[in-house]
């Protein structure tokens, strides 16, 4: 499948395609920079494969070139990555944008982060630098030290402007009152419906992915692990496994079901709590209240099984740091009161007026935004996107297990509810199946002598897919390029509000579960 | 509203009385690390391996001082696990606010 499919790329544009590598299920296609946006254009809408990454390598001290890559996922398991050469004396490369609106985010990362240029870009603002960062100066750049403190300059940051009579602007936060981390929406509204909604994040961006090439990889697993608090598994499982690919081990049969339970111990506690979050912010407390009892039994199961509240901890390059196999009884037994419980609760809600009124049309996002914006996770299959990693690039123990994927067509915050709940009905059977079939043996590989290469880990967080692209060279991390699902998810919310009242944006924000953290990294 | 009250009074109560009443944590809870001054040979194996980096040794006028703060700690157990002597382990305490950051260094010391 996979060598037919890079036939006929080669074929469809011969000279373009300078170079061919393979690795694993991955295909790196180097092209003529000019051609790029052509043959991206050609994956993804003749073929019909989702962009789910742009990203660049600082390469000068090879050859005195950046690459930029664009990944594209396909199908049969594989990956083809089209990369393009960048000087450093002509930084310009053609926006992908317009084509593939998911690229938006990603090349303007790219500008702040490595000072390449996406010409054309309909919205060449900057976007992880604020306007008081000097020019120059672009911090995943091989030459830029990271103990860098470069002085603030005078800049302005100039918002889309929606004018008419009776329009007027919201401004909210980026301090917000509560336990939020910090994001700026700026509502223009005409009365109470939204006309428009302009989001600003990334103020509390940590530099990790430079951080990350400071770091021994025995060490960058617990950074992994912290990048979304609530997704600690799946980011550090993602991580491990790219490391993992890098080093060519296969990890214990027994590794890869532990690992499959924790991944999907993670999935119900936050499907849980963003279901009780939905319900607190549509003042239905009966629900919320329970929903979050029973999120919290679950993550004092994770206490029990793992030590740790949020899993963390567990996972290590190689496989996993403690068994869990003396647990297996008490696992069982509570995933069983559990789902009686979640059960009930959710007749209660679905049947519920007041919970309807409120969640059914709310935020919708139809179809072809939540496409082209290549909105991941539960709140793509609201909106119809037939896709989960867990199936279509299994990892793990999924192989090996049954499971449904929930997909809802509606978009609307009900589905997204709906498709949660789903979720947990289908994590409880694939603990229920890992923990009935649990191999025996060892829980870890010894992972030493890594040898030069780079590979793609990913994995189905509960918030959707989430990659990460492991470089490694001279037994150091040379780049980590990390792709949270929320990444793609936030700009979804600013198509989900539109004509929908101001009151019901707590609601919407919260139906689509977005992380700030793995967001502003 | 009626099946709501009977769920209401199915489920009954479900907090605890803490701090009345201690909540001990589970076996294998990742709590405060605990130094054993009588097991440590300050070979500073914990500290290579520490990723927040906060256990420290440090040298002064003939003595060893090895130095652990829970301000910053992430209570991986990295340390536990690549201790020689077994001199290191996480315990299940996890009370630690403190309104000092002494209070959060735990120091073992030795004369060389």
């Amino acid at each position: 499948m996979s060598e037919e499919l890079i036939e006929t790329i080669k074929k469809e544009f011969r000279s373009n395609v300078f170079d061919e590598t393979v690795s694993n299920n991955e295909h790196y296609l180097t092209v003529r920079k000019e051609e790029a946006v052509r043959i991206c254009d050609y994956l993804y809408h003749r073929l019909d494969f989702p962009l789910i990454s742009v990203f660049a390598t600082d390469e000068r001290a090879k050859d005195g070139c950046f690459r930029i890559h664009y990944m594209f996922s396909c199908k049969g398991d594989t990956f083809i990555i089209i990369k393009i050469k960048v000087e450093e004396t002509s930084p310009g490369f053609a926006t992908l944008t317009h084509k593939i609106p998911a690229s938006n985010w990603y090349e303007r990362e790219i500008q702040d982060m490595f000072g390449l240029v996406p010409v054309g870009h309909p919205d060449p603002r900057c976007l992880i630098h604020f306007e008081d960062w000097p020019a120059g100066f672009y911090p995943l750049r091989k030459d830029f030290d990271i103990r860098t403190k470069p002085a603030r300059v005078k800049g302005e940051y100039i918002y889309r402007r929606v004018e008419g009579e009776g329009v007027y602007e919201i401004p909210v936060g980026p301090v917000h009152a509560g336990v939020i981390e910090p994001g700026h929406f700026m509502f223009s509204v005409a009365g109470e419906p939204i006309l428009n909604l302009e989001i600003r994040h990334f103020y509390t961006h940590k530099g990790v992915e430079k951080l990350f090439e400071s770091l021994s990889i025995d060490k960058a697993v617990f950074l992994a692990e912290r990048i979304s608090g609530d997704n600690s598994v799946a980011h550090s499982a993602a991580f491990c496994q790219a490391v993992e690919k890098v080093a060519c081990v296969d990890i214990p049969p027994r590794a890869k079901y532990i690992r499959t339970i924790l991944l999907e111990l993670e999935r119900i506690y936050n499907h849980f709590g963003d279901i009780a979050g939905i319900a607190t912010d549509i003042a239905y407390p009966f629900g919320a209240a329970h929903a979050n009892r029973l999120k919290e039994q679950v993550m004092q199961l994770n206490e029990k099984v793992t030590g740790s509240r949020l899993l963390r901890g567990m996972n290590t390059t190689g496989g996993v740091r403690r068994d869990i196999g003396d647990k297996n009884e008490l696992i069982s037994k509570k995933l069983a009161t559990l789902k009686n419980n979640f059960r009930e609760l959710m007749e209660l809600l679905i049947s519920s007026p007041s919970v309807a009124d409120r969640i059914e049309t709310t935020g919708g996002i139809p179809n072809e935004i939540a496409k082209g914006l290549h909105v991941v996770g539960p709140a793509g299959r609201a909106s119809g996107i037939d896709g989960d990693t867990r199936r279509d690039h299994p990892y793990a123990a999924y192989p090996e297990l049954k499971f449904k994927v929930p997909v809802r067509k509606a978009g609307d915050v009900n589905a997204r509810t709906l498709v949660r709940a789903d979720e947990v009905y289908e994590s409880i059977t694939l603990i229920q199946q890992a923990l009935s079939r649990l191999p025996e043996g060892d829980i870890r590989t010894e992972v030493n002598q890594i040898p030069d290469g780079y590979a793609l880990g990913y994995t189905e967080a509960p918030r959707g897919e989430t990659l990460y692209w492991v470089h490694i060279l001279n037994g150091r991390i040379e780049r980590c390029k990390v792709r949270d699902p929320s990444f793609c998810n936030w700009l979804a919310i600013e198509y989900a509000v539109l004509d929908n009242i101001v009151p019901d944006f707590p609601i919407i924000n919260k139906s689509l579960s977005l992380s700030y953290s793995g967001n502003d990294m | 509203m009626f099946e709501i009250l009977i769920k209401t009074l199915k489920t009954g109560t479900v907090t605890i009385k803490y701090p009345q009443k201690p909540d001990i944590a589970p076996l294998g809870f990742r709590g405060k690390p605990e130094l054993l001054p009588e097991k440590c040979d300050f070979c500073g194996e914990c500290v290579k391996a520490c990723p927040p980096g906060v256990i420290w040794l440090d040298e002064e006028k003939g003595e060893k001082a090895l130095t652990l703060s829970c301000c910053g700690c992430i209570f991986c157990g990295r340390c536990e696990e690549v201790c020689p002597h077994g001199a290191i382990r996480l315990t299940l305490e996890y009370e630690l606010a403190s309104k000092t950051k002494d209070d959060l260094l735990t120091i073992i010391r030795r004369r060389v």
